[in-house]
């Protein structure tokens, strides 16, 4: 028999709780974090995101992919978005950087310009709706199978990150198709051809947007360029509208709506139509945009191209953004596509600003409140 | 002083008193259209309705009746473009209203610019339009086109797309005292200063001066970028185009 020991007598330490998560400080994957900003809700950090092109020269040369051959190729075209989450810490990434998908497997003539030029629609195809016929292979085509194979390979790499697709919509496919001038001048002299060409435009846009979805984008940006600098906003209400609720509840997952330029004068039709969210430009006050929108849908981006990215330095991105970010706005972003010569040193400031401006605002440690800090 | 009720046309009172807030813009228009003969301010009207058969047609019983191109050209085309113009600057309409507008003032050019050619008046100067290099939008650019057309230049375009050697090459060929650059995209916009950059390396950036314009451009970044002039719209384009071919002259 063994001799009793109070050695083996003695109480055994409390067992340790099992290691919980710890959840405060930047505790979100960026996917998680990107998609409940994108609805509104709590987030560890306000997201820094791409919705548009953070490409620069700098990082073809990262990623060893230029430009115009990632346009095409889908293992470039991955290895370059995931700059903006690998070389600038962005929460999204965004594939599709040009403008071109939709209408250049449409049969449009396409310029897949240079490494510090990019594509554009050389010349317009289309004058009569009713000869408008979305081809049978429309999803296989060059522009596509790149796309689509570029989201595959991004979500099988980077699970925890937001891909973000990009379509353009019936409209603003109708502008490199039809041609900006014939189009907006349409809009007063022929409305009913305008209204007929945004009908057969849709099904190519929405067949997109489902196939970005499916191929595992977490939202997809829908940018119909209806902005002040082109139309009124009873444009956007008379053509535009009643197809952008039926587009927002029929897409097939989160929608964000791009439109260019300043359009405070209609971002109350935007949040009508139904939209997720609104990536808008720098021309609109964020405060302004904030209080129109009442909490009906996100507001992202905001940051200046050209003034601020571009021209500025990295202190100057960071003070931009601290002052969108002090709006409430639900995330920070170019406000489009970057030019080329921006430096990665001043995008660096999106996810620095988001960073330091999240820390000073989590009163409890975990989740962001515009109002604490 | 004129009075608005000195002013035939109905529809040229209405769209002063409307859209016109600027009292001395107020004032000129009035002027302008006060001397104006009512055949000239029904022209201007039928401009600013956007009806181009009925510019095309009254351009052309003008001319017939013996009525100056340039009468035609300064009383009727480019005062009515004057007020939507201004109508378009203040946000009362917006790009649809003004391309109709512009296509009823070709029309009426279409029966003027041949006349003018022939006469060998002698032009204010010459301007090279070009958009930028990988930017292919050019409403802006062509309103402006036309405007400086009206406003007495000589203007060559170079379209879309327009490379810096494809700017120097036309400068060298022309002659001219200003070139102007368009860009619709912020992805585009830096080439404008490839451009400036281009004339400094070739040495004849003094010899030339450049307006920038497009949606996104700012008078902050035409300075960065090396512009001597940055013009919001089709009018400004046309005072500061004058302001700097002066400078030039």
């Amino acid at each position: 028999m063994m001799a009793y020991t109070r050695d083996k007598a003695r109480k055994p330490e409390a067992a340790e709780p099992p290691r919980l998560a710890r959840l405060s400080g930047e505790w979100m994957t960026p996917r998680r974090r990107f998609l409940s900003a994108l609805y509104g809700g709590r987030v560890d950090k306000v997201p820094a995101m791409t919705l548009s092109s953070v490409v620069t020269l700098e990082a073809m040369d990262i990623a060893d992919a230029d430009f115009p051959e990632a346009h095409l190729d889908a293992e470039k075209m991955a290895r370059l978005a995931a700059t903006a989450h690998e070389n600038l810490g962005l929460d999204t990434v965004m594939p599709v950087f040009h403008s071109q998908l939709e209408a250049d497997a449409l049969d449009a003539d396409t310029w897949w310009g240079e490494r510090d030029n990019w594509p554009a629609t050389k010349s317009h195809v289309l004058t009569d709706p009713e000869d408008f016929k979305v081809p049978s292979d429309y999803l296989k085509r060059r522009s596509f199978q790149a796309a689509l194979g570029a989201i595959r390979l991004l979500r099988k790499r980077y699970p925890d990150v937001a891909i973000v697709g990009k379509v353009y919509g019936a409209w603003s496919v109708g502008f490199h198709m039809v041609g900006i001038e014939n189009w907006l001048m349409g809009t007063l002299t022929e409305p009913d051809k305008i209204r007929r060409f945004l009908e057969v435009l849709l099904p190519a846009s929405m067949m997109s947007a489902h196939a970005q979805f499916e191929a595992g984008a977490d939202a997809v940006m829908w940018c119909d360029h209806a902005n002040r600098e082109l139309v009124s906003p009873e444009t956007y209400r008379d053509f535009l509208l009643e197809m952008h609720q039926h587009i927002s509840a029929e897409m097939g997952g989160p929608g964000i709506l791009h439109c260019c330029g300043e359009t405070t004068d209609r971002i109350d039709y935007f949040a009508e139509a139904g939209w997720d969210c609104f990536h808008f430009e720098s021309q609109v006050d964020p405060h302004k945009a904030m209080s129109i929108t009442d909490g009906r849908m996100s507001l992202m981006g905001n940051i200046n191209n050209p003034t601020t990215l571009f021209s500025g330095t990295y202190q100057d991105t960071y003070d931009a953004c601290m002052a969108v970010l002090e709006a409430g706005v639900q995330g920070i972003a170019p406000e489009g596509s970057v030019p080329l010569g921006t430096k990665m040193e001043v995008l660096r400031a999106l996810a620095d600003s988001c960073r330091d401006y999240s820390n000073a605002h989590r009163p409890d440690g975990r989740f962001v409140s515009h109002n604490g800090g | 002083m004129a009075q608005l009720s000195d002013i035939v046309s109905e529809i040229i009172r209405e769209e002063i008193e409307e859209f016109l807030d600027d009292p001395e813009e107020m004032e000129r228009n009035i002027e302008l259209f006060a001397a104006a003969s009512p055949e000239m301010q029904d022209i201007a009207a039928a401009l600013i309705m956007g009806d181009n058969e009925a510019v095309d047609e009254m351009t052309r019983e003008a001319l017939d009746s013996g009525v100056g191109a340039l009468e035609i050209m300064d009383d009727g085309l480019i005062a009515g473009m004057g007020i939507v113009g201004v109508k378009f600057r203040e946000g009362f309409i917006f790009v649809p209203e003004v391309l109709v507008c512009a296509r009823a003032m070709k029309a009426g050019m279409a029966h003027i610019e041949p006349i003018l050619a022939a006469s060998g008046a002698e032009p204010v100067g010459t301007v090279i339009m070009g958009t930028v290099k990988g930017d292919l939008h050019d409403i802006g650019k062509n309103l402006c086109i036309m405007m400086l057309r009206g406003g007495g230049f000589t203007v060559v375009d170079l379209g879309v797309d327009t490379s810096p050697e494809e700017f120097i090459a036309a400068f060298k060929e022309n002659n001219a005292l200003v070139i102007g650059m368009s860009a619709l995209l912020t992805t585009t916009m830096p080439n404008m200063a490839k451009t400036v950059e281009a004339f400094k390396d070739e040495g004849l950036r003094e010899q030339v001066r450049f307006m920038v314009g497009g949606a996104p451009v700012t008078p902050e970044f035409g300075e960065d970028v090396g512009a001597d002039g940055y013009g919001k719209d089709a009018l400004a384009c046309v005072a500061l185009a004058k302001e700097l071919a002066a400078a030039m002259a």
